[in-house]
């Protein structure tokens, strides 16, 4: 059952139908339980496949209740010891090749799991949590609509919705926007993205491949300018499905995009896009690290510089996190590097202009305007490491002259800059027209006419091609 | 857009619809998939258009002597949903030749052509068919006057082209050349069976079935949809090389199209070769017979070409498979083989050169086949037909 696809849908409205024939939190919990286990089943047809995932449970679980019975003198050997066994299983390059498991096993998942374990061995270790028994810690690790590409949700959030007494409401108009965002979803994962990953592909293949001069320029262009849109489709869509399958379940994900394209600096973009993990490195990472270098360092001058090097630390780590080879390293280091320089931005500006002359700054359209497109080419250009190999990227930047790459990023920054801020109008002007009810565009009546053409077009062009849904990219981290 | 698609928790009047949305919603929404469908159909029916005449009206499709053959001076014309209005122009034997059949004039050197559809430039203007370009691209690299006559045919397959040799050796011919497809092996021993084309890829995926049962229904009832095939047209072009590879061979499992490309025939695929192995030995001994150098070549379909530009294939496959295959039957029988295969490697798109549905090559595709025949048949392997060095100093001018 691939992630996005039509199977993958009808088994979540069917167990949303099924776990609503009762407001029971066991019966809730049982058939989410099961549900779980089915999705799991059919993601590999060997039982042996399952029991390095398996360990890696029980693994976190037994850290738990070390970290739990013991407190915090035990956290630290916990959370290395996740950390640890997560670069085995992944099989890190940092580590010997001799010591990895020989046989094939399911590693889909796994990254999420990971953040769930070390969140919850973490919050326990600081005494912010009471015992966790196996079968919730059990659910909320497996919770299949979280399972392969998160959202990254807090156990505390979790808990709250899935062991409610009372189960938050479900009427027909969540019913109806749930099943929105499900055709939604649907339809950027399995059109939009895979239209978007055609346009990327034979980008590719013309830069590569012997082509006019001319020809690979506008290749490249495509190829800068189409891979963020296509990411975000892909990605995006999957967590709109889930989120809404979710919410028929009467369980409340947390959002994991909001208009990330519309961020004028690094720094928004990071607020905006797969939101749960930089909120989670932030809360797990970035605040620690913050609070345990300002303890040492007590200079009042160099806290803004502190945090600029906490920023660098925290997307660096993101970048590792996302695979375990040295393109993923250049795709943290590069992250990290735009996280720290737009914040040291940030800082000599307020420096230079104060902090009401900066406000008034990024207020400015224009500035907003520029800051967007430069965002977007700079998360295209990192975006390199994320999905190609040094070798490819070798024989990408080779098609084309120093001179007239610099030409493409620019190109690319100033056509992207121009079309956002076109969209960002667009979008307020047809937002602004509005019924007694609020705007028209985000009326039920509108909403089933798009939702039903966005079904359409899905539904036939799904038959037609007849293939496997395209692959979610974040199921591979 | 961000549309908020959750709302407080709902209580009272919040949470309910009115009463009349519960009938609202549903007719909005069947109105707009009624609309949609009905506007891209129309819109389909437009671009895509078929006419009521085709090709077949010029031919004898089930005679027991020559098997398909063409009504001589006949005309007619076609346009199938992809390709323009085309007209076929028969000449006095029943060959879309582009000549007049007639004695050789001195220094002439002729060729004559045989083949299946893709030979005869099925769906393309004659003026841009391989018939017409090859000899003017050949004369040019050779420096000296080629004709070609093409006597190709539609269904002109393996056992069709061995019934109609004679005509190819009355032809006078200077060399006999055999533009061959994955098609003339596949329905080597073909005859003649009306709609024998047109049935739809079997399939395993309930969604694919159910499909073709809609389809089916409609067709019974006299009607027929334009805007899947115009969609399908249009997604086929659109999709990358890999996504179109990808989806074809998900497609096509069994041993029908992609059979011959795997890396090892099935017992499928051996018996079409097997069969393909005794007409050409049949075609090639009356070649010899005759004392006419005969010449082979194999031109792929639209997945062989991407796959090869591609220059990467899922394991098992192995598109060069059946070129070799047919190499060592044409040669092992005394005929010459010429690959232009390895040439669509450095082809940017080759599967933009054929018609996504239809398959056959486009007027664009049947120049590069041109091209590429002309290289290879002036590159040496005719000494007739080896390029002198003043028209190879043209051409490296003029690339």
């Amino acid at each position: 059952m691939d992630s996005a696809s039509i199977q993958f849908v009808l088994f979540g409205l069917a167990t949303a139908l099924i776990s609503n024939v009762s407001r029971s939190r066991s019966w809730r919990s049982m058939v989410l339980f099961l549900a779980s286990i089915i999705f799991l089943a059919f993601l590999s047809h060997y039982p042996l496949a399952f029991v390095p995932l398996a360990g890696f449970l029980l693994l976190g679980y037994g850290g738990l209740l070390v970290v739990g019975r013991a407190g915090s003198r035990w956290l630290v050997a916990s959370v290395l010891t996740v950390i640890f066994a997560y670069a085995w299983l992944k099989k890190y390059t940092v580590l010997p090749e001799a010591i990895f498991l020989q046989f094939p096993y399911l590693t889909v998942g796994l990254s999420y799991i990971f953040f769930r374990v070390l969140h919850l061995i973490i919050d326990t270790g600081g005494g912010e949590r009471q015992h966790l028994g196996p079968g919730a810690y059990l659910l909320y690790m497996l919770n299949f609509t979280t399972l392969v590409s998160g959202p990254i949700q807090r156990y505390e959030d979790f808990s709250r919705d899935q062991f409610a007494a009372e189960p938050i409401e479900l009427g027909p108009r969540v019913v109806g926007l749930q099943l929105e965002r499900i055709v939604r979803g649907f339809f950027k994962v399995n059109i939009l993205a895979m239209l978007l990953h055609a346009l990327q592909e034979d980008a590719v293949a013309q830069l590569v491949q012997p082509s006019p001069p001319a020809l690979k320029v506008y290749a490249a262009v495509r190829l800068a300018v189409v891979y963020p849109f296509f990411l975000y489709a892909n990605f995006s869509g999957y967590i709109d499905i889930v989120i809404a399958m979710a919410r028929l379940m009467r369980l409340r994900l947390p959002e994991n995009f909001n208009r990330p394209f519309s961020a004028s600096s690094v720094l928004d973009f990071w607020n905006q896009w797969h939101m749960t993990l930089s909120n989670w490195l932030k809360t797990y990472v970035y605040n620690p690290l913050l609070i345990a270098l300002m303890r040492r360092i007590s200079a009042v001058e160099m806290e803004p510089l502190l945090g600029v090097f906490c920023f660098f630390v925290t997307f660096f780590l993101i970048g590792i996190w996302h695979g375990r080879t040295s393109e993923f390293i250049m795709f943290g280091f590069l992250t990290g590097s735009g996280m720290s320089i737009n914040k040291l931005w940030q800082l000599g500006l307020i420096r230079a202009k104060g902090r009401k002359g900066y406000r008034a700054l990024a207020m400015n359209p224009a500035y907003v305007s520029f800051g967007r497109g430069l965002n977007y080419a700079w998360f295209s250009f990192t975006l390199f490491w994320f999905w190609s190999d040094w070798a490819q990227i070798g024989r990408i930047y080779q098609a084309l002259p120093a001179f007239e790459w610099l030409g493409v990023w620019l190109t690319v920054c100033v056509a992207v800059t121009v079309v956002l801020a076109s969209w960002e109008r667009l979008r307020a002007a047809l937002l602004s027209i509005k019924s007694a009810q609020g705007p028209v565009l985000t009326s039920r009546y509108a909403r089933v006419i798009y939702a039903s053409a966005l079904a359409l077009t899905a539904f036939v062009v799904s038959i037609l091609l007849n293939q496997p849904a395209p692959d979610i990219v974040y199921k591979a981290f | 857009m961000n549309l908020p698609t959750d709302v407080k928790p709902a209580s009272g009047a919040e949470g309910k619809m009115a009463r009349r949305d519960w009938i609202l919603l549903p007719f909005l929404a069947l109105l707009t998939i009624t609309l949609i469908s009905v506007c891209a159909e129309l819109v389909a029916r437009r671009t895509f258009s078929e006419s009521a005449t085709s090709l077949e009206s010029c031919l004898v499709l089930t005679d027991p002597a020559s098997g398909v053959r063409g009504i001589p001076n006949s005309v007619c014309w076609e346009k199938s949903p992809e390709s323009p209005l085309v007209e076929y122009r028969l000449d006095g034997a029943g060959y879309r030749s582009g000549m007049e059949y007639g004695p050789k004039s001195p220094g002439t050197y002729r060729i004559v052509m045989i083949g299946s559809s893709l030979a005869m430039g099925e769906r393309v203007p004659f003026e841009g068919t391989l018939a017409a370009l090859l000899p003017v691209e050949l004369s040019r690299r050779s420096a000296r006057k080629i004709e070609l006559y093409n006597e190709a045919m539609a269904y002109g397959f393996a056992r069709n082209a061995a019934l109609r040799f004679q005509d190819a050796l009355r032809a006078q011919p200077d060399l006999i050349l055999w533009v061959l497809t994955p098609l003339d092996v596949e329905r080597a021993g073909f005859t003649y069976v009306k709609d024998s084309f047109n049935k739809p890829a079997a399939s395993d995926s309930p969604i694919a079935s159910l499909k073709n049962a809609i389809l089916k229904g409609i067709r019974e009832r006299g009607g027929s949809i334009v805007v899947g095939n115009a969609l399908r047209h249009w997604l086929y072009e659109f999709q990358s090389q890999r996504q179109y590879i990808r989806s074809f061979l998900l497609n096509r499992p069994d041993e029908g199209e992609a059979g011959f490309l795997k890396g090892q025939l099935s017992p499928q695929w051996q018996a079409h070769v097997s069969e393909f192995d005794s007409y050409a030995a049949d075609i090639e001994q009356q070649a010899k017979a005759a004392g006419v150098p005969f010449v082979a070549t194999f031109a792929p379909n639209r997945v062989q070409a991407a796959m090869i530009s591609l220059g990467e294939w899922p394991p098992g496959f192995d598109p060069y498979q059946l070129d070799r295959t047919l190499r060592s039957i044409v040669t092992s029988h005394g005929g010459t083989y010429i690959d232009i295969l390895s040439d669509f490697r450095t082809l940017l798109g080759p599967e933009h050169l054929y018609y996504p549905l239809d398959g056959h090559p486009d007027a664009q595709g049947q120049a590069v086949l041109a091209e590429l025949l002309a290289k290879q048949l002036a590159g040496g392997a005719i000494p007739e037909l080896k390029a002198s060095t003043s028209s190879m100093a043209g051409s490296s001018q003029r690339n």
